[in-house]
């Protein structure tokens, strides 16, 4: 076919390479055949910018109403007045709408805005390195209360209320190791949320066994969160199994096929309610888990950090209940505590539980439901402890 | 063989063959660039506009707050400066024939060699800065090389090692801030911060990494044009048959080529650590290697058209917040942006490699003289 493959004795008999009708080529050929390769060169130049037009069109749209259904995220940026109550919001890495804490807290700061008649705003980071441009935008815009979301931007955090001593900073999941005064670090104790799960867990396995997928071992809340939930079990059921798994710590958080993959290998083995903790990660444990037979019935999945009925609805078949940190309202308290100046420096605990049964309530007994709001009762008064510690 | 088919290593950046003429051929070089940019900037307005904002103001606002600020004019040089060093690492690859997608996992290397080097040891400044720059370059040479070795003695294509390393770097640094290397006493996965001695200083308002970044766009500006061993990285680029038979080390040379370009992307994750985020954490050099990928392109492999090239760049990221906080648009527009610039600007180099692929099969007929 082509003259490429012709050994070297055909090369000095054909000095013009054949040219099959249906092709031209450019090259030791007649000059007329070079128009319809121009053509062919600019159809395809003409339908990849086509594509990309189509495809970029595609992504903006979706972003623009994604965007706007959370509100506060358009209009001029600085605070419209020395007397209207401006609340800022600065995301970690991720979106506003990721169902997860980005999303709780600027929940917390909305109903926060609505109560005290103020204005919110939010900024998306999407690069580490932007923590304090980002915080500065706010501070430079004039704005009263600043939230920022999750530990890794706790030092970012920490040098901007150093720097702005006007200015109160909710720091919402960063342990204030020193206090600043006009800091408050919006902390939860993760083990006592882990330890109910745990604890309502290891009265209804029916097979022995119960599991956890969780995020990276680096991060101490996720820690407190397992070690809680092994605890509970334990005290419910001291002959239960639990396995833990963690997330290498890179993504440890948006890994969901990694999740998905060990809660199947976890319900293979056996367990037959699998806790899932860890941002994304955690999440394709969930939706796997609602994937499998039995699920509802006789397998069932517990979220994390939020009522994950709402914010995970491919996960509702087998959700239990999912071990809270009362985000939302944490938020919107201590907003509203720092309108008045009152917001404290140091480490503020908000409260911590289990979401309601949703569809999986007729599948809990009475007396497992009762026991474990008696637990939940203990363990907000003191006279339950889970002895968990970090280290 | 793939060394020595041209149709593998002539991307038509340094030498328009007059065989292959069409209308973009007439043009010079910079207009390509130059015109993938504005449409890109089209169709970036257009997007804006359907989210409801004028987009002449969202411009002003994403370059006047860049440029028109002390704080943006740091921002764009702290941003352009690994742009710089991976858009010469990229380039330095293309002009030898070499398709280096890897420069994200050298410049990951390199900077977690640079922050291993700065913290590890105390040393005076004169010693400890220069130090701890080479070993980071020499990190990412070495990661490089891997590749370069596999292309250079085994035919093995470049485009699938490097991709290939680049997750098992993403993995290594990974390991390596997680448990070895990692700051004690606190959860995040990173290393301790580098010694003061290590860290790059600034002269007045502007950081030395990044007079560093132009200094050595100017030095590959001039090494591959006036040369020997630039000479040589060219020839091979262009035809390593006629490089063969002209005597050069076709092999010893793509070697050397792809240990550069390591070396470059590894000078961008160095100049990063010592200089602006002071310690090595994994998320924060995402994805500039691959920025260097369209830097390069914009720059067609041109080493100093990489400045201007990294500077509009930086100036977009630079700006970005702002825009979001002013306008309310998703940030993510800048990236839209560029990434159409990329693919106008790729569009006549994939055309030309398409269609010469048949044209190679045409005239292969005229180099059965040689051998």
């Amino acid at each position: 076919m082509r003259v490429g493959g012709v050994p070297p004795t055909r090369v000095k008999a054909t000095l013009r390479p054949q040219m099959s009708g249906a092709e031209s080529r450019v090259g030791v050929g007649p000059l007329t055949k070079g128009h319809t390769h121009m053509h062919r060169k600019w159809g395809l130049a003409a339908a990849a910018a086509a594509a990309a037009l189509a495809l970029a069109a595609c992504g903006g749209s979706s972003d623009g109403g994604d965007s706007s259904s959370s509100g506060g995220g358009g209009g001029e940026g600085d605070c419209p007045g020395a007397d209207s109550f401006c609340i800022g919001l600065v995301t970690d890495t991720g979106k506003v709408d990721d169902k997860s804490f980005n999303q709780s807290a600027w929940e917390g700061a909305l109903q926060a805005a609505q109560e005290t008649g103020g204005y919110a705003k939010y900024i998306e980071t999407v690069d580490p390195k932007d923590y304090e441009n980002n915080i500065n935008q706010f501070v430079q815009g004039g704005y009263d209360v600043i939230v920022t979301v999750g530990f890794l931007m706790g030092e970012a955090t920490v040098t901007a209320a150093k720097a702005n001593a006007g200015v109160a900073f909710i720091g919402v999941d960063q342990f204030q190791g020193e206090e600043v005064a006009n800091l408050t670090g919006l902390v939860f104790n993760e083990d006592k949320a882990g330890y109910a799960a745990g604890y309502l867990a290891g009265l209804m396995t029916q097979t022995g066994k119960i599991g956890a997928v969780l995020g990276t071992d680096t991060v101490p809340p996720v820690v407190l969160f397992g070690e809680g939930y092994k605890a509970g079990a334990l005290a419910a059921n001291p002959a239960v199994d639990v396995t833990l798994v963690y997330h290498e710590p890179n993504n440890a958080f948006n890994d969901p096929e990694w999740g998905a993959a060990e809660s199947k290998k976890q319900l293979e083995q056996g367990a037959d309610i699998i806790f899932g903790a860890g941002g994304n990660t955690g999440n394709g444990a969930l939706i796997e888990i609602a994937k499998a037979p039995g699920a509802g019935e006789s397998t069932f999945c517990i979220g994390v950090d939020t009522d994950q009925f709402f914010t995970v609805p491919q996960a509702a078949k087998c959700l239990l209940t999912s071990a809270e940190k009362k985000l939302t309202l944490g938020t919107k308290d201590l907003i509203i505590l720092a309108k008045d100046g009152k917001a404290p420096g140091g480490n503020f605990f908000g409260l911590t539980g289990l979401a309601p049964y949703h569809d999986t309530e007729a599948a809990v007994p009475d007396d497992v439901k009762k026991k474990v709001e008696e637990v939940i009762a203990g363990l907000d008064a003191g006279t339950i402890v889970t002895d968990v510690t970090l280290g | 063989m793939a060394t020595t088919d041209p149709a593998q290593t002539d991307l038509g950046f340094t030498d328009p063959d007059p065989r292959r003429s069409g209308p973009l051929d007439r043009l010079p070089a910079i207009a390509i660039p130059v015109i993938s940019v504005l449409l890109a900037f089209a169709i970036g307005g257009l997007l804006i506009w359907l989210q409801g904002v004028n987009p002449f103001r969202a411009y002003y606002v994403l370059f006047s707050s860049a440029l028109g600020t002390p704080e943006g004019l740091l921002r764009v040089m702290e941003k352009s400066t690994p742009l710089i060093l991976t858009g010469l690492a990229v380039t330095v690859g293309l002009r030898t024939g070499l398709f280096n997608i890897g420069a994200q996992g050298q410049l990951l290397v390199g900077a977690i060699g640079a922050a291993w080097a700065g913290y590890h040891f105390q040393l005076p400044m004169v010693v400890h800065l220069p130090f701890a720059i080479v070993f980071g370059m020499l990190c990412g040479a070495a990661w490089a090389s891997i590749a370069g070795a596999l292309r250079a003695y085994r035919h093995v294509s470049e485009v699938i090692t490097t991709i290939m390393l680049n997750s098992i770097a993403i993995a290594l640094v990974d390991y390596l801030a997680s448990r070895p290397f990692k700051e004690p006493d606190q959860p995040i996965s990173r290393t301790p911060l580098v010694a003061d001695s290590a860290t790059l200083p600034f002269f007045g308002p502007i950081p030395s990494g990044f007079i560093l970044a132009l200094l050595v766009a100017i030095f590959f500006g001039w090494f591959l044009v006036r040369t020997t061993q630039g000479f040589r990285f060219n020839t091979v680029g262009l035809n390593p048959s006629a490089a063969r038979y002209a005597g050069i080390p076709v092999k010893g040379t793509i070697l050397l080529a792809m240990a550069v370009s390591g070396g470059l992307a590894g000078l961008g994750g160095a100049v990063e650590t010592l200089g602006i985020t002071g310690r090595f954490e994994p998320a924060f050099n995402a994805g500039l290697g691959f920025d260097g990928i369209t830097i390069a392109l914009l720059a067609r492999a041109n080493p100093i058209a990489t400045i201007p090239a990294a500077l509009l760049v930086g100036t977009l990221r630079s700006g970005a917040a702002t825009l979001q906080f002013q306008t309310g648009i998703e940030p993510e527009v800048v990236d839209v942006i560029l990434a159409i610039t990329l693919l106008f600007v790729s569009a006549p180099i994939v055309a030309r490699l398409l269609f010469r692929k048949r044209n190679v099969k045409q005239t292969t007929v005229t180099s059965g003289w040689g051998s």
